[in-house]
């Protein structure tokens, strides 16, 4: 096949991938396809036509378990052999870009990370990809065949396309993986998605106790909005399952407030697609101004509940 | 037991501004240093080697004039560093580079354990460790959070979006470990002084590693034909003021000038 695969673990960004794929693949009249990789293949991977692939590639095997990488790139690789693509799409999550790039050193194949745009040309990609977090964009030409790219969620849309795909299983070999999983923890659910919240209240290690969320939610209230946070507010004071930015969740709110954020690269890219930015930061020197429509020199702990008060009293909306 | 580390000597992004009007990346006075996430790398592999017994040895892969910055890295108790000489021009692709470490980790000889970062300040591909990983024939543990050696094993905890998982992988692998794996101690006086007569080796691609430089540019799959910084237009009006009262009245003056939010009280 000529053409694009497309792979993730989650669906929904597989019907992203296959959003851009179908449109580029119009324009060349070439073909896109979807690969499913687990232990047994669920009824409905078909409606994956739906959202525009021509095949479903299924792998199915006992050893596609818990996203070992070892049997899941035996199964990616063992696919892109057999249907040999000039594109591979893989969903830029850790396990994509994990197998990804094993994959891409076995085949020999390059890899354009965190691709924001590609075009095809007589086979030959050229993808934009996001460079030093996300402070500037290089175009690269990928001279091998299959090229690969990795793109992170929210950056192509899926688009119904209503058609029909053809599902075929594909008999890649897979060997027992030297690393074994002793213990399978599942997270916890997040709540609402952040990515589709019209407003986000951005939580910062500038925020003292997790005693004060009131103080952040109380504002996301008044917008339907939700409260977000900052890695470190994640993953070391563990407040939330989840954070916003280069390594995690990217927002596109009509408003982001921000409480006690300093504006590192890796977070504002999580956020640099809202509509309007609002900043609250003790530090008048804090780089999160420069990044913002509205800065407020101020502890986030006084000035956010007198700024919903004064909201409440002149938007008759909000009250 | 031998650990091989892979440090980079990586530029601050945080520092690289964008002319607005041109799109044109300010590179020029970008600072240079080993990167914040190599801290934890070698936090890992000093913490293995303290519990564990052995040797830890750094590799790196970049410019020779990156030498002196090595010494903070061989502060924190390794062997040794040893730099290899960038072959390419400007950046090293994260495919070449996986080439080159793989060469010099078989070079060290009897390496058990592969300790990485999982992904660097500057690169931010993620490729590097799984490409070597595989290169190398050794199972990785990625995003890991935790490193122990249990029953001749490599156990840790890996943090994926959706799970943690303990894995067991045997020797020898590779770990790729995530900033939020440990605190990184700060050297002491004393083992700064100490890491001044420790060795950073030179190596060369060819000489030492007998690769091709040929054959390496061949490798570099990725051919970059243009880059430019992403613009971003913000208002950026700023506050401030003792009266907080005042301040919001101000504010929220100003999103209902702009029709950021409707008024109507
Ligand atoms: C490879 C890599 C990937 C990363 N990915 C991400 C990512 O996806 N998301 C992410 O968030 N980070 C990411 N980071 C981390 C990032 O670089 C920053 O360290 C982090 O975003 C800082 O979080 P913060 O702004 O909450 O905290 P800090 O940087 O500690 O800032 C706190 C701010 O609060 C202000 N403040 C203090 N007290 C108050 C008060 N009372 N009222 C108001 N303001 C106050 C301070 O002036 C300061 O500016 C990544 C880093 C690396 C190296
Ligand atoms: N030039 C290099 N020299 C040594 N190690 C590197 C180099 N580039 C990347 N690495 C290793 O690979 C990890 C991920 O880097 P990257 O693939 O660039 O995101 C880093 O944390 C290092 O452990």
């Amino acid at each position: 096949m000529a053409g694009i695969l497309v792979y993730s673990e989650k669906q929904q960004l597989v019907r992203e991938l296959l959003g851009k794929a179908r449109q580029i693949a119009d324009e060349k009249g070439t073909a896109v396809a979807a690969v499913y990789l687990g232990e047994s293949i669920p009824a409905d991977v078909a409606e994956f036509g739906d959202w525009g692939a021509d095949t479903v590639y299924t792998v199915a095997s006992p050893l596609l378990v818990g996203l070992n990488p070892e049997t899941y790139t035996d199964a990616l690789a063992g696919v892109i052999e057999q249907v040999e693509p000039d594109l591979v799409l893989v969903g830029a999550t850790k396990s994509g870009l994990e197998i990804s790039a094993r994959v891409a050193a076995r085949l020999g194949a390059g890899v354009a990370s965190f691709c924001v745009d590609f075009s095809l040309d007589h086979g030959f990609v050229t993808a934009d990809c996001m460079i030093y977090s996300g402070v500037g964009k290089n175009t690269y030409k990928i001279k091998t065949q299959p090229a690969l790219a990795t793109v992170n969620a929210a950056v192509f849309t899926a688009v119904e396309t209503g058609g029909v795909a053809k599902v075929t299983a594909v008999d890649a070999a897979i060997k027992e993986p030297a690393l074994k999983i002793i213990e399978y923890k599942e997270k916890a659910a997040a709540g609402v998605k952040w990515e589709d919240a019209p407003m986000i209240v951005d939580v910062g290690q500038g925020m003292n106790s997790q005693d004060d969320l009131p103080i952040a939610e109380s504002l996301a209230a008044l917008f339907d909005g939700q409260v977000a946070c900052s890695r470190p507010v994640s993953s070391e004071r563990d407040w939330f399952p989840e954070w916003l930015g280069l390594s995690g969740k990217r927002v596109h709110a009509d408003l982001t407030v921000t409480l006690g954020i300093s504006g590192s690269v890796q977070h504002v890219v999580g956020i640099r697609d809202s509509k309007t930015i609002i900043a609250v930061n003790t530090d008048e020197n804090a780089g999160i101004f420069s990044q913002a429509d509205y800065g407020v020199v101020a502890d986030l702990h006084e000035f956010v509940p007198i700024f919903t008060d004064v909201l409440k009293a002149k938007s008759a909306k909000l009250a | 037991m031998k650990i091989a580390v892979c440090i980079k000597y990586s530029l601050d992004a945080s520092e690289v501004k964008v002319d607005p009007a041109s799109k044109e990346l300010k590179m020029a006075g970008v600072p240079y240093k080993v990167g914040v996430i190599d801290k934890h790398v070698l936090e890992t592999a000093v913490t293995l080697k303290e519990t564990y017994g052995g040797t830890v040895h750094a590799l790196t892969v970049g410019p020779t004039k990156a030498k002196e910055s090595f010494r903070e890295a061989l502060a924190f108790g390794l062997e040794d560093v040893t730099l290899i000489e960038n072959p390419l021009e400007g950046e090293v692709a994260p495919d070449v580079t996986a080439v080159i470490l793989a060469k010099a980790i078989e070079k060290l000889g009897d390496v058990d354990v592969v300790v990485c970062g999982e992904v660097s300040d500057d690169g931010f591909t993620y490729q590097v460790p799984p490409r070597l990983a595989e290169a190398l024939h050794m199972p990785q543990i990625s995003f890991a959070r935790t490193a122990a050696i249990e029953d001749g094993q490599l156990v840790a905890d890996r943090d994926l979006e959706d799970s943690v998982q303990t894995v067991a992988a045997p020797l020898p692998a590779l770990i790729s470990v995530m900033e939020e794996c440990n605190t990184p101690r700060r050297p002491t006086l004393l083992e700064a002084m100490k890491a001044k007569k420790k060795p950073v080796n030179i190596w060369n691609v060819e000489t030492d590693l007998g690769l091709s430089i040929a054959e390496l540019q061949q490798k570099a799959a990725l051919e970059k034909v243009h880059a430019e910084g992403v613009v971003v237009h913000r208002k950026q009006y700023v506050l401030k003021g003792d009266d907080l009262n005042a301040l919001s009245n101000e504010l929220v003056d100003l999103l209902l000038a702009d029709h950021i939010i409707e008024g109507g009280a």
